[in-house]
């Protein structure tokens, strides 16, 4: 199980974003390096990549905060 | 031409105001923009466009304006409408899309008109330039001493506006005044990457009028520079070109974390602040703090006063869409 | 439209860059010219990742300079490249239209044939988040009126990366739309059926051929951009009803499709025209034109047409939101067009 998250480095602690669309459906099967979500912090956007292949659980929908670091899905062998 | 102790105290006070003014504006533009930034939501949809570090142009230009001299500003007005004396609450209410807005929510931000002080912004780049300048013939061909300025930002120096309008303003000698905000950024691209030449005062050479460059976002220096520009206009002396040194002190609009921006550049300018450092000034020139204060507070009062008003104010009838286009 | 097994989905801003970057790999004559679109990547994200592959020469920042730059295009492609340039927005027009419709459009016919201008200028169009009267409008037919030029629009990120790269290969000079709303960068908001799946390899979607979206026997509903969305919301609700629609998403306004959408209207009988450009004197109007004038088109009910009136867009949420389209009036459209018709 591989964890997706949220990098530590996109954008200061203590600021929130949101997932503005995932790109592929929860129960997917993804290939790594694919992009996964796209996310904003303010009107900066950014690209989530799918660290390894498998099947993603989403455990974040769109629209709802997210913080740096935070795990927002899964992709199981 | 110095700005006298009256003066001086006008512009302080008129630029706490207008920091205010866009302060308050700024929480009320992010009221649910979180955590999704999705520009259309919230009491103040779209762009906006803060004027924070820049109040030192407005002030010591309007300081010598009259009510019937014409103002045109660009997408980045409300210091310039502060200062030339829109009517604050229909201005906060306009920005809020309220029926008791200057233009009953029809025109938003970026399209605010006072017709009682002779006001108007718009947003394309440059574009308030012609009006300006036809506004000054009209003041030319009726025999009255009114003025127009256009308050524009140093990226509309290379829009094709900018050169016929002054060309024209030159060989048909209008009282009119061109004031450039050189705050060094158009949106993301840094002034020396568009302009050919470092100084956009010294183009006024090539149109056959006075250029001066103000530094340091100076309101005194911006105060003396305008004062002589609106006398020799008023004068029947023709028109000039005048380039402040201003800083943006926040993004090009709200949401605009400004990536394209060196590292600790914007917090060496907000050690800068013009407010700051012209209270000091003011402090050590013998002004008395209280009164200082004094002015800050009546300030925040009436900033307090429009939003207030701007919030309880209703919104128009959806059906009031249709009215005004045609007189 | 279609879901494939292979989930690569992207926004119709990706799939922008993707087409422009993909191109200038292959042809070392395609740059990129534009206010912002280097450092910044586009103020819509048109060109992320652009200056850092290819490059300040070929990803060029320009002066707020539009008659000089997009002059400059013309110049560029006549030349023998193939400019790609950024209008901001589609509103910044009346500053530089002189060498799009005078320069670009009339060059090939001007020259006989001799001088192309294969040019794609990209422009951003649309409204409904607040921006007010200048930076909302969508001018469609503005551009379309005018003779020599193309001028699409895409609905899903899918078509826009086939017509971008169909655009940058097309030896004429293309306007490329993209409306701002679909966009897919999250602070103009989110339309999921502009996000979808878009191959990895090079493919060009026609231009000149509209699509249909949403087969259906009742009434045509023709769209283009974000009304396509309006008009597939509205199939879902009137199919409970009972009532089936064929949605066609134009893709290309010029030049325009007419072939597809009268085979439409004459197997349905019923045309509804959706367009959030201004009513009179636009897109609305010639589709219904061009359905009329078919003498072997029979109509069961007379066309109606759903478009933003001939006013300035307001910008306060509760007159703009009023007088744009959506997808509920369309649905109201549809139900009149069916009860009006009823024999």
């Amino acid at each position: 199980m591989t964890d997706v998250a949220i990098a530590l480095d996109w954008w200061e602690d203590g600021s929130e974003g949101a997932i503005s669309a995932w790109l592929v459906d929860d129960g997917d099967r993804v290939e790594a390096g694919v992009i996964v979500a796209e996310v904003m912090n303010e009107k900066v956007s950014f690209e989530l990549f799918a660290p390894t292949s498998g099947i993603i659980s989403i455990f974040v929908p769109a629209e709802t905060p997210v913080v740096p670091g935070q795990v927002v899905a899964r992709i199981a062998p | 031409m110095t700005p006298d102790r009256e003066d001086r105290l006008w512009m302080y006070r008129i630029m706490y105001l207008s920091r205010q003014f866009e302060e308050r504006i700024k929480p009320a533009y992010f009221e649910g923009k979180q955590p999704m930034f999705n520009m259309a939501k919230g009491p103040i949809p779209g762009e906006m466009h803060l004027s924070e570090g820049q109040e030192p142009c407005a002030v010591g230009v309007c300081a010598h304006l009259r009510a019937d001299d014409w103002v045109t500003a660009p997408h980045r007005p409300h210091h310039i409408a502060i200062a030339k004396g829109v009517d604050l609450r229909a201005m906060a209410a306009e920005i809020f899309g309220k029926k008791a807005g200057l233009s009953g929510g029809r025109g938003g931000h970026m399209h605010l008109f006072d017709v009682r002080v002779n006001f108007s912004c718009s947003g394309i780049i440059a574009q308030g330039m012609g009006p300006a300048a036809g506004a000054a013939l009209a003041a030319k061909l009726r025999g009255s001493d009114q003025v127009a300025v256009a308050f524009i930002g140093e990226g509309a120096a290379n829009q094709g506006a900018f050169h016929e309008t002054l060309n024209l303003a030159a060989v048909w000698n209008l009282p009119c005044l061109f004031v450039i905000e050189d705050n060094s950024y158009g949106i993301s691209v840094a002034k020396r990457d568009s302009t050919a030449i470092p100084s956009n005062a010294a183009r006024a050479a090539a149109y056959g009028m006075p250029g001066i460059a103000v530094a340091d976002n100076d309101p005194d220096a911006v105060y003396r520079a305008a004062g002589e520009a609106i006398a020799r206009a008023r004068a029947g002396g023709g028109p000039s070109l005048i380039e402040i040194e201003t800083t943006r002190l926040e993004g090009h609009f709200m949401g605009d974390v400004e990536g394209y921006r060196p590292e600790g550049e914007v917090a060496a300018l907000k050690v800068r602040d013009p407010l700051i450092v012209y209270r000091e000034r003011l402090l050590s020139d013998g002004f008395d703090a209280a009164e200082l204060d004094d002015s800050e507070r009546s300030a925040v009062a009436d900033v307090d006063d429009a939003f207030a008003f701007a919030r309880e104010t209703p919104l128009p009838d959806a059906v009031e869409a249709f009215d005004h286009v045609f007189a | 439209m279609t879901e494939t097994t292979s989930k690569r989905r992207l926004t119709i801003a990706r799939a922008m860059s993707e087409a422009i970057a993909q191109e200038m790999e292959r042809d070392p004559d395609v740059l990129v010219m534009g206010e912002d679109v280097a450092k910044l990547g586009g103020v819509f994200s048109t060109t992320t990742g652009l200056l850092d592959r290819f490059g300040p020469d070929r990803v060029r920042d320009t002066p707020i300079s539009e008659t000089a730059f997009i002059g400059a295009a013309v110049g560029l492609a006549a030349a023998g490249m193939r400019p790609v340039v950024e209008l901001m927005f589609v509103d910044f027009f009346g500053v530089c239209m002189d060498p799009i419709y005078n320069l670009a459009a009339k060059q090939n016919y001007f020259s006989g044939g001799q001088i192309q201008c294969p040019m794609v200028l990209m422009t951003s169009v649309g409204g409904g988040y607040g921006d007010g009267g200048q930076h909302s409008q969508c001018l469609y037919a503005s551009f379309a009126h005018l003779p020599g030029m193309k001028v699409v629009i895409p609905s899903n990120a899918h078509d826009a990366k086939g017509l971008m790269t169909a655009a940058i290969a097309d030896p004429n000079p293309v306007i490329f739309m993209f409306h701002k709303s679909l966009q897919g960068v999250g602070w103009l908001g989110t339309v999921l059926g502009a996000i979808t799946d878009v191959p990895e390899a090079r493919y060009e979607v026609p231009i000149g051929k509209a699509s249909v979206v949403h087969e259906g026997t009742d009434v045509t509903v023709v769209g283009l951009g974000l009304t396509v969305h309006h008009a597939l919301d509205a199939a879902k609700q009137v199919a409970g009803r009972g009532v089936s629609i064929e949605v066609i998403d134009l893709r290309t306004v010029a030049p325009l499709d007419r072939e597809t959408i009268r085979a439409s209207v004459r197997k349905t009988g019923r045309l509804i025209v959706v367009d959030d450009d201004y009513l009179s004197f636009g897109v609305t109007g010639e589709v219904i034109a061009s359905v009329c004038e078919d003498r072997s088109i029979t109509l069961r009910a007379a066309p109606a047409r759903i478009a933003h009136p001939d006013i300035p867009i307001p910008f306060t949420p509760v007159m703009e939101h009023f007088v744009l389209p959506s997808s509920a009036k369309v649905v109201a459209a549809i139900e009149d067009m069916m009860e009006a018709g009823h024999d």
